[in-house]
C-alpha cells in the first residue's frame, strides 16, 4: 500500500513537471497571460509541456546523453522557472487585459442540465482513469509499438531500436512520455503510466468547452456539446484508456486547429498563434500522420482566407507562417535524426497507387461516419450543422471546419488507395486504421457541431454571420 | 427556428440519448469487472498473473538470459509474438513462421546466434522446420510446463551458414 502511495506521488510529481513546463512555454508566447482562463491554460501547458520535455529528450539522443531523470527533467523544468521569473517581473506594473467581454454570453444557464452534462463527463473520466490504471497494457500497439518502445527506451536510457523491427520511423512523442513517467516512477510500472491518458482526453474536452464558449456557447450548450461529443460511439471512450497516440494527435489537432478557427473569427485571445505553433510542433511529432493533417489545417485557413478576402489578406496568410514553424520545428529533428541513421519512413503505408481500392475505402468510410458504434450520431450532426448554416457556410470562416474535415476525409480514402496491402488484408487493415484516422478529426468536428447548437441559442435578431472578421485591425497575436 | 429545424434537434436528441443507453449497456460488462478488481484492489501485474500465457512467458524470462536472442515459431496474425516480445525485452526477438523450412529455421539460428526456439502453441503439428529441429542434437527440448515448446539451441553445431 506504502509503495502504490510513493508511486502515486511520483507520478503526480512527473506529471506536475509536465504542466510546469508546458506553463514556462506558454509565458513565453503570451504577451500578456490575463486573457486566457486558469482552467484554458492548464489544458494546453499540458499538450505544450509534453511536446518540450520529448523534443529535449530527442536532444539528448541528438547528443548522445542517456537518459536519466536529472539530465531529462531539470534543463526544462529550471529554463521553465527561469522563464516565469523573468515574465512575472516583466509584467510588474501592467494592467491585465480581462477576459475579452464579447466572448461572454448572456447567462441564459439551466443549471440542472449543467450538472447533468458534468456529472456524465466525470462519470466517464472516473470509468477511464479506474480502466487505465488498473489494468496492465495488453492492446495490440500498446505492446506491439508505443509501450514497446518506451519500456525499451527506459531499460536501455535511450533511443534504442535494436530489438524493434516495424515502424522504426514513427515520431515518439509518446513513447517518449511514458518514458519519462517510467523514469519519475523508477521502473515499468505500465498501468500507472496509463493514466497520462484519461488525462489527455480530460485535457482535450477542457480545450474543446473554452473553444466552444470562445465561439459564443452558452455554458450550458459548452457543456452538452462536449458531453455530446465525449459520449457518442465508443471509440473516444476506449482511447481514453489506451496507450496509443491517436488521443494525443486529436488533442493536439483540436489545440492547433480550434485555435486557427478563433483566430479567423478574430475571438481568438492574443498569443493563439504561438501556441498553435506549439500544438502544430506536437501533430508532427506525435504520429506519422501528423504532419499531413497540420498541412491540412494550415491549406484549409489559407483557403478560407482567400475566399473571404479580409481586410488584410496579406498579413493575415503571412501571419500563418508562424504555426507553419511549429510544425516544422516538430517535423525536422525527428527527420534529421531519420536521416543520419539511413532509417525509411513509410514504405508499410504509401506505396504505388492502387485504384481499384477506391470504392470500397468509399464504403468503409462511410460506415466509419454513420454506424454509431464508432462516433454514435457525432458525424451526422456534425454534417447536418454545416447543411444548416446554409449561404453562410460560404461567407464566414465556418468554412474553415467544412474544408478542413471534407478535405481530411478526402485524404482517408486517398490512404487507402495507396496503402500496399493485398486484398485478403485489405479490410481488416482499413477496421484496424479507419476508427483512429477518424479520431484524430472527431474533437474539430465537434466545433461544426458547436455552431450548429450555438443557432439553437440565438433568437431571430441574433446576429447570423459572427464569423465575418468584424475587427480587421485587431491582432489576435 | 422553423418547425422543421425544431423536429431534426428532437430527433437528433432522442438519437443521443438513445446512444447513452446503448453505451451504458455495452460497456456494462466492463465496468462490473473493473468493480470487481477495484473491490478485490487487484491491479497491474495481479490482473497479468491471472494470464497463464503470461506466467509461462515469465518462466521463460528466468530462463532465457537477458542478453540472448531467440527464435519465435508463431502467426503474426495470433497477437502472440508481441505479447512475448514486450515481456522478455531486452532479450532480442525473431519472429519466423511455424511453416518456416528446415534451411531458413537454421540459417536463422546460426545468423542470430540464437540461444532458443520457442513454439508458442505445442498442439500444432510441427512445421517442417521445427521437425527438422526436433531430429536434431543442437536443438533439445526443455521441459517448461505452459501452452509451448521450448528448445535450447547450441547455434555453433548447426551447419546453415548461407541462405539463397
Amino acid at each position: 500500500m506504502i509503495d502504490l502511495a510513493v508511486n502515486l506521488l511520483r507520478l503526480g510529481l512527473g506529471l506536475g513537471a509536465v504542466f510546469f513546463v508546458g506553463h514556462g512555454i506558454q509565458a513565453l508566447a503570451l504577451p500578456i497571460s490575463g486573457e486566457w482562463r486558469k482552467l484554458e491554460q492548464a489544458a494546453m501547458n499540458f499538450g505544450l509541456g509534453t511536446v518540450a520535455l520529448t523534443l529535449w529528450m530527442l536532444a539528448l539522443t541528438l547528443a548522445g546523453i542517456p537518459f536519466s531523470l536529472q539530465v531529462t527533467l531539470v534543463p526544462p523544468v529550471a529554463l521553465s522557472g527561469v522563464i516565469l521569473i523573468l515574465k512575472k517581473r516583466s509584467e510588474k506594473g501592467m494592467v491585465r487585459r480581462a477576459h475579452p467581454a464579447e466572448n461572454r454570453k448572456p447567462k441564459t444557464e439551466n443549471l440542472v442540465w449543467d450538472r447533468i452534462f458534468l456529472a456524465l463527463l466525470a462519470l466517464l473520466l472516473l470509468f477511464a482513469t479506474l480502466r487505465a490504471t488498473f489494468y496492465p497494457m495488453w492492446a495490440w500497439d500498446e505492446i506491439a509499438t508505443w509501450g514497446c518502445k518506451a519500456q525499451v527506451y527506459f531499460m536501455s536510457r535511450s533511443l534504442d531500436l535494436t530489438c524493434i523491427e516495424a515502424h522504426n520511423y514513427y515520431p515518439n512523442l509518446v513513447p517518449f512520455l511514458l518514458t519519462y513517467l517510467y523514469l519519475c516512477l523508477g521502473q515499468v510500472n505500465d498501468h500507472l503510466a496509463k493514466a497520462v491518458f484519461p488525462l489527455w482526453g480530460a485535457m482535450l474536452l477542457v480545450i474543446l468547452g473554452f473553444l466552444l464558449r470562445r465561439m459564443g456557447l452558452t455554458r450550458t450548450q459548452t457543456r452538452g456539446t462536449v458531453a455530446f461529443f465525449a459520449l457518442n460511439g465508443t471509440v473516444f471512450i476506449v482511447h481514453l484508456h489506451l496507450a496509443y497516440a491517436d488521443l494525443a494527435l486529436a488533442y493536439f489537432a483540436l489545440g492547433g486547429a480550434g485555435l486557427i478557427y478563433l483566430w479567423l473569427q478574430d475571438k481568438a485571445p492574443r498569443g493563439s498563434l504561438a501556441v498553435a505553433a506549439v500544438m502544430f510542433a506536437g501533430m508532427a511529432w506525435c504520429k506519422y500522420e501528423g504532419p499531413p493533417l497540420a498541412g491540412t489545417v494550415l491549406l484549409a485557413a489559407a483557403l478560407t482566407l482567400l475566399w473571404l478576402r479580409p481586410p488584410g489578406l496579406g498579413g493575415r496568410l503571412l501571419r500563418l507562417g508562424i504555426p507553419g514553424a511549429g510544425l516544422a520545428s516538430g517535423y525536422l529533428p525527428w527527420k534529421v535524426y531519420l536521416i543520419k541513421n539511413q532509417i525509411e519512413a513509410g514504405s508499410d503505408h504509401i506505396m504505388g497507387f492502387y485504384p481499384h481500392q477506391l470504392l470500397p475505402s468509399l464504403g468503409y468510410l462511410v460506415d466509419g461516419l454513420f454506424n454509431p458504434f464508432y462516433f454514435g450520431i457525432l458525424w451526422p450532426a456534425a454534417f447536418l450543422a454545416l447543411v444548416w448554416a446554409g449561404r453562410r457556410l460560404f461567407n464566414s470562416a465556418s468554412l474553415f471546419l467544412a474544408l478542413f474535415l471534407g478535405g481530411n476525409l478526402l485524404a482517408v480514402i486517398l490512404a487507402y488507395v495507396v496503402a500496399p496491402t493485398g486484398a485478403a488484408e485489405f479490410e481488416m487493415y482499413v477496421r484496424a486504421t479507419l476508427d483512429r484516422l477518424l479520431l484524430h478529426l472527431t474533437p474539430v468536428a465537434a466545433l461544426a457541431v458547436g455552431e450548429g447548437v450555438k443557432e439553437l441559442g440565438e433568437g431571430p435578431g441574433a446576429n447570423k454571420s459572427p464569423a465575418l472578421f468584424p475587427n480587421p485591425h485587431h491582432n489576435p497575436l | 427556428m422553423t418547425k422543421a429545424k425544431v423536429w431534426l434537434v428532437r430527433a437528433i436528441l432522442l438519437l443521443w440519448s438513445v446512444q447513452l443507453i446503448w453505451l451504458a449497456w455495452y460497456f456494462a460488462p466492463e465496468v462490473k469487472e473493473l468493480a470487481q478488481s477495484v473491490a478485490d484492489r487487484r491491479l497491474g501485474e495481479e490482473v497479468r498473473r491471472e494470464d497463464p500465457y503470461y506466467r509461462w512467458l515469465q518462466s521463460l524470462a528466468g530462463l532465457i538470459p537477458s542478453g540472448a536472442t531467440y527464435i519465435f515459431l508463431d502467426d503474426y496474425e495470433a497477437g502472440k509474438e508481441i505479447i512475448a516480445r514486450y515481456h522478455l525485452i531486452p532479450r532480442k526477438h525473431v519472429l519466423l513462421s511455424p511453416n518456416v523450412p528446415p534451411i531458413f529455421l537454421f540459417y536463422k539460428v546460426r545468423q542470430e546466434k540464437a540461444a532458443f526456439v520457442i513454439i508458442r502453441d505445442k498442439e500444432r503439428p510441427p512445421g517442417p522446420g521445427l521437425s527438422a529441429a526436433l531430429g536434431s542434437p543442437a536443438f533439445q527440448p526443455l521441459d517448461v510446463p505452459g501452452p509451448g515448446l521450448v528448445l535450447q539451441v547450441d547455434y555453433l553445431k548447426v551447419r546453415g551458414e548461407f541462405y539463397d
